[in-house]
């Protein structure tokens, strides 16, 4: 799958910047408001001085006029680290959702990137992959983009493990974009109640598929679980069919409920979806772009 | 319990195997499809729901379980055939009588015959037959087997088509246990106890000529009539017409609407002259049976007779031969005779050396080498009527006073009636190559020819030697012949076998119409016509009424194995849809 995207949706995406609801604190100068003072442009505010603060930001208007040693204060701007997490298990692979994963995370890239903001891939199924750090500047997105298009869905999800595993690495606090299925046997909630409360600003974007919620087969089958390859005979009647139906959409609904509960952004993204249309549409109106 | 198709170990151990076959594969786990899904998480939630089952659900495997096996059950029954039965099959002889009477050539709502019905299930049962089997018709009587070689039961029922018969006859089979009788019922037949019958009866609608002849007129005028009778068997009126033709010569043509059930009769009246066949034909619409649209009779006398009298003086037979128009006599000398001559002759008191080459009347004959030695003179001989041959029939012997007789008699001379004391009065040679009739004394020698056996004596003889007559027949099939008969021709032409048993001769007659006997130079006409009020009437059967056999097969309804295959089909078309529309989760 290739996931070059055209000039024109590139130039759309140049324009987006992604949303925090938070400031977290950076490594780099960038043009995000960071929540420190520091060593920006936009003036900020005064202080009184201090010994050892650099004298060379004294006010020396506002001495002359108040008699007052007072210190400007400048707005930091950083950048904002995102961490984007990609889910790999192989239940992503039915109905083109790990593609449609993989796009939205190449776009939210350029969109990090084209703004300097650190952007870390953390592919994960049971557990958490390698992760990479494309670097910063939108030119780095082809690195992102090879990187994407070598990922392979391999075993099931575990998100409570991944996130154990995320939260055991030194982290600096930033924003947190899951994009996932979440049909993790073992349930979404521990693994997003771990990462919500390691102080990230977590994003979640649910990936489905049309395929999800139909079981598409009438009759006797045999259904084989793409994650953990188990087997369950199932006699699949219309009755049961809408009851499976009803039992996915209720998943989608404690999902979206779950991240309401914990303050976390939640966009559906449906696999079938135009592309263009998750990213400029959805995800503006999920205020997780502006 | 028998059954029609095997031996009974056979179909129980076909039921069993079915029956258990089917729940087998019932219950066996059949592999199914396999189909990928992202995760069995929320299937599990699904299946671990909590749901209440419905009666119907509850028993739905089990019903499910029980169609299964009655579909198998029912295929079994319908390929065993079971039947009320005289206890456990044998593996004895079976005897299939086909039932050939005319009505079984009657079309049905599907366009078949009865009889095309019957042979089909002839075959399944000689195909079905587990030992050897016989065939018989009600015509023809056995007509093949009992064999076990199936192609000959085959072959021999591809020869077999309706042609009448006896209501009474019946074939029998020595050693036969298991007679399946395939009949419509038209004709009532009393059957033996375990005769399994097997029904093509379906109602049809059919319009017959149910009677037909000539007879003399009543009117008085001396010629004749022809009376016919049409009869509607159907449950509707239809228009029916009614031609009447002489030879060539259109009698009558008549049409009339006739109601259900009516029977309309017509009288047509003969002239003197013409020919001596007359046929009855009607036309009409969805008439189910076209054997009895037509009927034949022959109007005895009609053709011309000649008569050769070779006498020296034949002023006695004279006077009576020349008062029948339908003789042509010639009276010739014995110095004149001509043995070249047609028709039939009369030697009176005279013989030719050779023996004539036609029929001939011998009055008071003498000693000759081809015909026999006059005996001892009687006188005053009394006659005693010694039989029903149609030489005497109706001479009354106490009108005839012999003054005397010589007794004649030969090797090949049958005595027909005698004197008192034995002296053979009349005798016949009655023999494929010719027929005489001697009589031992002359008119002259009695008083016969003033008495009033005389006319009825000559007539009788003349018609014995020229034209005898067979009449007509209301049905066909075996009919008895004199021994001397030497050829049949059927209507279309064709020599009928002729078959001599002892002192009679026997031909089948299986076909409507006019037959041609010739017997020592004589030419008689049978006639066969299929209209009888118990076969014509096509709606209505004797199987109605039938309470020791069975009814099988009947060509109305289906046979009940029928129904079984109807049944199982019903029960897999219900579970294919059930299954399909998961009605029952």
């Amino acid at each position: 799958m290739s996931l070059r995207f055209e000039d024109d949706f590139l130039k759309k995406l140049e324009y987006l910047h992604v949303v925090s609801k938070r400031a977290f604190a950076g490594q780099s100068r960038a043009d995000r408001l960071a929540p420190k003072r520091g060593r920006g442009l936009e003036f900020a505010d005064h202080r009184g001085y201090s010994p050892g603060d650099d004298f060379r930001h004294i006010d020396w208007k506002a001495y002359k006029r108040l008699g007052r040693l007072l210190l400007r204060l400048f707005d930091e701007e950083q950048d904002l680290p995102i961490y984007l997490f990609v889910d790999c298990s192989r239940s992503m692979r039915e109905a083109d959702k790990f593609d449609q994963a993989r796009r939205i995370a190449a776009a939210l890239c350029y969109i990090g990137l084209a703004h300097l903001d650190r952007v870390t891939i953390l592919p994960f199924d049971t557990e958490l992959g390698d992760e990479t750090q494309p670097g910063r500047g939108k030119g780095r997105i082809f690195r992102v983009f090879e990187l994407l298009e070598r990922m392979e869905t391999e075993g099931a999800t575990d998100l409570r493990e991944v996130f154990t595993a995320f939260a055991s690495r030194t982290r600096q606090q930033g924003l947190a974009v899951v994009i996932s299925d979440f049909l993790d046997p073992h349930g979404f909630e521990p693994g997003l109640k771990l990462v919500s409360s390691m102080g990230h600003d977590i994003f979640v974007v649910h990936v489905s598929a049309g395929s999800d919620s139909d079981p598409r087969a009438l009759g006797e089958v045999r259904f084989v679980d793409a994650e953990t390859g188990e087997l369950q005979d199932v006699d699949v009647t219309p009755a049961l069919a809408r009851a499976y139906g009803e039992a996915w959409k209720a998943h989608a609904e404690e999902l979206e409920k779950f991240c309401g509960r914990y303050h976390l952004g939640y966009v559906r993204a449906d696999a079938a979806a135009p592309f263009d249309e998750i990213i400029l549409q959805t995800f503006r109106k999920g205020r997780f772009l502006a | 319990m028998s059954f029609g198709a095997m031996a009974a170990w056979q179909a129980l151990a076909l039921l069993a195997v079915a029956a258990a076959a089917a729940a087998a594969i019932f219950l066996v786990k059949v592999r199914p499809p396999r189909v990928q899904v992202p995760s069995l998480l929320l299937w599990r939630r699904v299946f671990d729901r909590a749901r209440e089952l419905t009666w119907w659900e509850r028993v739905r495997r089990a019903v499910s379980l029980a169609a299964t096996v009655l579909i198998a059950l029912a295929l079994a029954l319908a390929v065993t055939r079971p039947g009320p039965g005289r206890g456990p099959a044998s593996s004895g002889r079976s005897l299939i009588v086909l039932d050939s009477s005319w009505s079984m050539a009657a079309r049905t709502s599907s366009g078949e015959t009865r009889w095309q019905r019957a042979v089909r299930q002839a075959r399944s049962l000689a195909a079905s037959a587990s030992s050897d089997v016989a065939l018989a018709t009600t015509a023809d009587g056995l007509v093949e087997g009992p064999t076990s070689d199936t192609a000959l039961i085959e072959t021999a029922i591809d020869r077999l088509r309706p042609s009448g018969g006896d209501a009474a006859a019946w074939p029998r089979v020595p050693g036969a246990d298991r007679v399946y009788f395939i009949t419509d019922g038209a004709v009532a037949r009393a059957l033996d106890d375990g005769v399994v019958v097997q029904s093509v009866f379906e109602p049809a609608g059919n319009a017959a000529i149910v009677a037909f002849g000539a007879r003399p007129s009543l009117g008085g005028s001396g010629t004749g009539e022809v009376y016919v009778q049409v009869a509607n068997y159907a449950a509707t009126s239809r228009a029916v017409r009614l031609l009447v033709s002489r030879g060539q010569t259109v009698l009558s043509d008549q049409r009339a609407d006739m109601a259900a059930g009516e029977a309309v009769s017509a009288i047509v009246p003969l002239s003197a002259t013409g020919s001596a066949r007359l046929v009855a034909r009607i036309e009409t619409t969805d008439d189910a049976l076209a054997e009895d649209n037509e009927a034949v009779a022959w109007i005895d006398g009609a053709d011309a007779v000649n008569v050769s009298v070779v006498s020296e003086n034949g002023a006695a037979l004279a006077s009576l031969l020349q008062q029948d128009p339908s003789l042509n006599v010639v009276f010739v000398k014995p110095a004149e005779y001509n043995a070249a001559t047609g028709g039939i002759v009369i030697f009176d008191r005279w013989l030719p050396p050779t023996a004539p080459t036609q029929p001939a009347l011998c009055i008071a004959p003498p000693a000759s080498t081809w015909l026999g030695q006059p005996g001892t003179e009687e006188h005053g001989a009394r006659w005693v009527s010694s039989g029903t041959h149609p030489v005497i029939a109706g001479v009354d012997p106490l009108t005839v006073d012999v003054k005397r007789v010589r007794g004649y008699s030969g090797p090949e001379l049958a005595t027909l009636a005698a004197s008192e004391r034995g002296t053979a009065l009349v005798s016949v040679v009655d023999h494929p190559d010719r027929r005489v009739v001697v009589w031992s004394f002359s008119p002259g020698d009695s008083n016969l020819s003033s008495a009033p056996a005389f006319p009825v004596l000559l007539g009788n003889t003349i018609e014995w030697l020229a034209r005898p007559s067979y009449g007509v027949l209301r049905h066909s099939g075996p009919v008895e012949l004199p021994a001397s008969t030497a050829r049949v021709v059927s209507p279309d032409g064709l020599s009928v076998p002729v078959v001599k048993t002892g002192d009679r001769s026997v031909v089948r007659l299986s076909s409507p119409g006019l037959y041609l006997v010739e017997a020592g130079g004589s030419r008689g006409v049978i006639g066969v016509n299929v209209g009888d009020p118990d076969v014509s009437n096509l709606s209505r059967s004797s199987l109605q009424n039938t309470t020791t056999a069975q009814v099988a097969a009947g060509g109305a309804g289906w046979p009940y194995w029928m129904w079984a295959v109807v049944l199982a089909f019903v029960l897999v078309a219900t579970e294919w849809w059930t299954w399909q529309r998961r009605v029952t989760v």
